[in-house]
């Protein structure tokens, strides 16, 4: 029972981190139909920056998110504008999907020229500190990253819901056209999404690096986990990345526990095929559905 | 009349809470051109779809030459002899004129047939001759509209959909629409045609079904037609001033 | 008419000059020879699918693996004479790839774009995983493959020779289908598969027909690369590169042409290989620069390019 609950609550601190890497990825491929295979270079960004912060400034890696995410939102939409825009301009979406993969390598090459090819890590100075709660052992750093997680997931749910911004993007996922009609500047709306979702990446990838070891060739591996996440959870709204990350998380850590350490990627694959030939449109659906 | 190629009894289909036909009896004379009309949401395009077997009916038969055609799926539909040009034209855009409609010739209703001979008759018919090698990206809107019916035409129907192939076009383009569609007819073959063009849809058809919300209120002739009160009504009135 | 004479013939002087280059030139550009051929088969037999069909596949080094795989097992269990384990096992390769994707084919298939792609990736990553934990497979110790090569011929040069064959072969067979009933039916599937059913095109048939001969092709060049290797383990079949690089060779060259996979595998591999041999640091960034580039600034391909200057150039002759 004891192996059971610790596996649950396991699963749940490494599902909230793979909502929130995922939260921002779910935002452009609703919002502008675009697989964005940089997503995961953006969350190791963040990771290295977060690192950067702590080993070359001493500031706490939580504390370094504000600072990261302003990074990678001017990053993210900098991006959009240049690059993404007039790969849609020119060609089709699935074109798209080839020019964040380029950029995606080059960003990689860059990683690993400027950090070296091996795995890092963060640790905070609570680090070594944990609760126990009966038999469960609870890492102050594991409750955290899930606290962090779980925060920055309602920010982006306040952001897209309550702000004029949120407003914005989501009326021109919608109906793009329409919006122009309206007066929005369709353009600038997607440098926007495209910044918004590159700073949850950025934020994510602060998160993730107290919890888990990275390196540059793990990007890849980042990106289909989000795929996997939206693919569960559906399309577009931070609730659908919450509960397919939750769910992939839960997925990962009972098989690794149940079925055996090598499996979780798998059975990850397996479900997300199962899925897609099930419901191609997520748990929750499209968060902008019946417009496509 | 003669006997029917195309009959549907009872014919319905709810999407969802939505019934978008319910109940719809409509025999299609072998031979004719008849004409199916009625304001926007009025069921005409669920009717095509439904005949082509794009979705399933609800509840209701279709009967076409005899046979059960309804759960089809619509390539079995096409290949037994119901050809459809589309309202919105969907030519194959990085093919060429003539291999549009020669993917019509090379598949379409079972049976022998000289692909290459097929395809030049079907340009010819809809006056497409002159633009074989075209890019059919490049095309205008009226010769798009004679490509998908050539490209329809070269799969061999008995009986042709014909999708409001006239909306849009300027009088000139519609009267030669309409002139594809009497050589057509003159071929042999069945046209059923939902148009929004009401001088084209009396001066062609023998007959006319009206459809309102899913519903068949009226049919006949198209004179009798367009003295109906109900189909005046429901239909001529509102579109009375708004003529084309 | 004359266009079609010219291109065949065009065709038969590359497939000569192929053909006489391993006498001329070092062993370590046969081997670079050897390694565009196969990437040249691989960008062919995905081709068929991805670029006739319209179906992206984004893990086609799934069949390279089940080739590759059966291959290794079937030498593991029979233990045939060489050149005969070769043949059955090449033959056999192609075969199982081929019952795998018959299998698979009507769920996937009724998937379209991106999510087509993903599930084939996920496909091909859940079977990666598999050879390499079930012990059945050996995937992570690695499966040994006899030395077939005869003796007056160095392996280098008889593994050219072979992947030349199947290139040629799927080349061959690529052409023959463009002009195909089948291949006139997938350019409609392609270009809009609900308006091809009703042009009566039997589009489930057609699709699964060629997902099957894709993945056949694939496996059986799979399991003569697995002879190349000698030894393999599960992470050098199924590779992610391979399935990137499938897509990147024929959209370089041009999606949708004939010619488009060879003249793209020859293209980066020449430029990874001979020109970047020595860079291997920034090996990902100029390769990603030009995947940028391409996309960017010739989205329909070099063929794509070359024809729009020839038309361009045909309109300013006669104005």
């Amino acid at each position: 029972m004891t192996l059971v609950l610790q596996t649950l609550l396991d699963g749940l601190v490494l599902g909230g981190v793979f909502s929130l890497a995922a939260a921002g990825f779910s935002l452009i491929f609703g919002v502008m139909n675009v697989v964005n295979l940089t997503h995961g270079i953006f969350v190791l960004i963040g990771a290295y920056l977060a690192w950067s912060a702590q080993h070359f400034l001493g500031v706490d890696p939580l504390l370094a998110i504000p600072g990261v995410m302003a990074v990678l939102f001017a990053a993210g939409y900098a991006y959009q504008r240049t690059i993404i825009q007039s790969a849609v301009d020119r060609s089709s979406l699935l074109a798209s999907l080839l020019v964040t993969f380029g950029v995606a390598l080059v960003l990689r090459n860059l990683l690993v020229l400027a950090f070296g090819p091996d795995f890092k890590s963060i640790t905070p100075s609570y680090a070594f500190t944990n609760l126990k709660l009966g038999a469960l052992t609870l890492d102050i750093v594991r409750i955290s990253a899930l606290a962090a997680s779980l925060g920055l997931i309602a920010l982006l749910a306040f952001v897209l819901y309550r702000t004029d911004w949120g407003r914005v993007i989501r009326a021109t996922a919608q109906q793009d056209f329409a919006a122009g009609l309206c007066g929005v500047n369709v353009r600038h709306v997607y440098g926007l999404t495209f910044g918004v979702a590159s700073a949850f990446a950025g934020a994510a990838g602060a998160v993730i690096g107290i919890v888990l070891p990275f390196a540059p060739p793990d990007e890849g591996h980042w990106t289909m986990k989000a795929f996997a996440v939206v693919v569960l959870g559906g399309v577009g709204s931070p609730a659908g990345a919450l509960l397919g990350g939750l769910l992939l998380g839960l997925i990962n850590t009972f098989t690794a526990q149940f079925i055996g350490p090598a499996f979780p990627n798998a059975m990850m694959f397996l479900v997300l095929v199962l899925m897609l030939l099930v419901r191609p449109h997520g748990l929750l659906g499209s968060a902008f559905g019946g417009s496509r | 009349m003669s006997a029917p190629i195309l009959s549907t009894r009872g014919l319905t289909k709810r999407f969802r809470g939505l019934t978008a036909m319910s109940d719809v009896d409509i025999d299609v004379p072998a031979g004719s051109i008849c004409s199916l009309i009625g304001p926007n949401g009025a069921g005409k395009s669920t009717f095509f779809n439904l005949v082509t077997g794009y979705v399933a009916p609800s509840a209701g038969s279709i009967v076409f030459a005899g046979r059960r055609i309804d759960g089809m799926p619509t390539d079995t539909i096409n290949r037994l002899g119901i050809g459809r040009a589309f309202q919105i034209s969907k030519p194959f855009p990085g093919l060429s004129v003539r291999d549009n409609v020669r993917v019509g010739a090379l598949f379409g209703a079972d049976g022998d047939r000289d692909p290459d001979a097929v395809t030049e008759d079907a340009m010819t018919l809809a006056g497409l001759a002159g633009h074989r090698d075209a890019a059919a990206s490049s095309l205008t809107v009226g010769f798009l509209r004679r490509l998908e019916l050539a490209r329809a035409i070269a799969t061999r129907p008995r009986l042709l959909l014909a999708d409001e192939p006239c909306a849009g076009l300027n009088p000139s383009e519609t009267a030669e629409i309409v002139d594809i569609l009497r050589r057509v007819r003159a071929r042999g073959l069945t046209v059923l045609l939902v148009e929004h063009d009401m001088r084209a849809v009396m001066e062609v058809s023998d007959h006319v079904f009206v459809l309102e919300a899913g519903r068949k209120i009226a049919e006949g002739p198209p004179q009798r037609i367009a003295r109906d009160p109900a189909v005046i009504a429901a239909y001529l009135g509102t579109d009375a001033e708004d003529p084309g | 008419m004359k266009g079609r004479t010219a291109a065949i013939l065009a065709a038969g002087a590359v497939l000569a000059l192929l053909a006489v280059l391993p006498a001329f030139v070092m062993p370590y550009h046969v081997r670079v020879g050897q390694l565009f051929l196969l990437s040249a088969g691989l960008a062919l037999a995905w081709h068929i699918l991805g670029g006739f069909a319209g179906y992206w596949s984004f893990g086609h080094t799934a069949f390279v693996g089940i080739g590759a795989f059966t291959a290794g097992l079937l030498h593991v269990h029979l233990k045939l004479p060489p050149m005969l384990g070769f043949a059955a096992g090449t033959l056999l390769g192609g075969c199982v790839s081929a019952a795998f994707a018959a299998v698979i084919a009507y769920p996937v298939l009724r998937l379209r774009g991106i999510y087509f792609a993903i599930a084939l990736l996920g496909v091909s990553q859940v079977l990666g995983e598999l050879s390499q934990n079930v012990d059945a497979f050996q995937g992570a110790l690695g499966l040994n493959l006899p030395d077939i090569v005869p003796d007056a011929i160095r392996p280098e040069v008889f593994f050219y020779y072979c992947f030349l064959a199947l290139a040629a072969g799927i080349f061959a067979f690529s052409a023959w289908l463009r002009g195909s009933r089948l291949g006139y039916g997938l350019a409609a599937i392609r270009e809009d598969e609900d308006t091809a059913r009703m042009l009566g095109v039997p589009t489930e048939r057609f699709k699964v027909l060629t997902f099957v001969l894709s993945a056949a092709l694939t496996g059986t060049i799979g399991a003569v690369y697995a002879y190349s290797l000698g030894y393999f383990t599960s992470g050098s079949v199924f590779r992610v590169d391979f399935s990137l690089n499938m897509i990147l060779h024929a959209l370089l060259g041009g999606i949708g042409t004939l010619a488009g996979p060879v003249i793209g595998a020859a293209l980066l591999v020449f430029v990874t290989n001979v020109l970047l041999g020595r860079l291997l640091d920034v090996h990902l960034l100029v390769t990603g620069v030009l995947v940028v580039g391409l996309v960017l600034l010739a989205p329909s391909g070099l063929l794509g390019v070359l024809r729009d200057w020839r038309a361009r150039w045909r309109r300013n002759e006669r104005p």
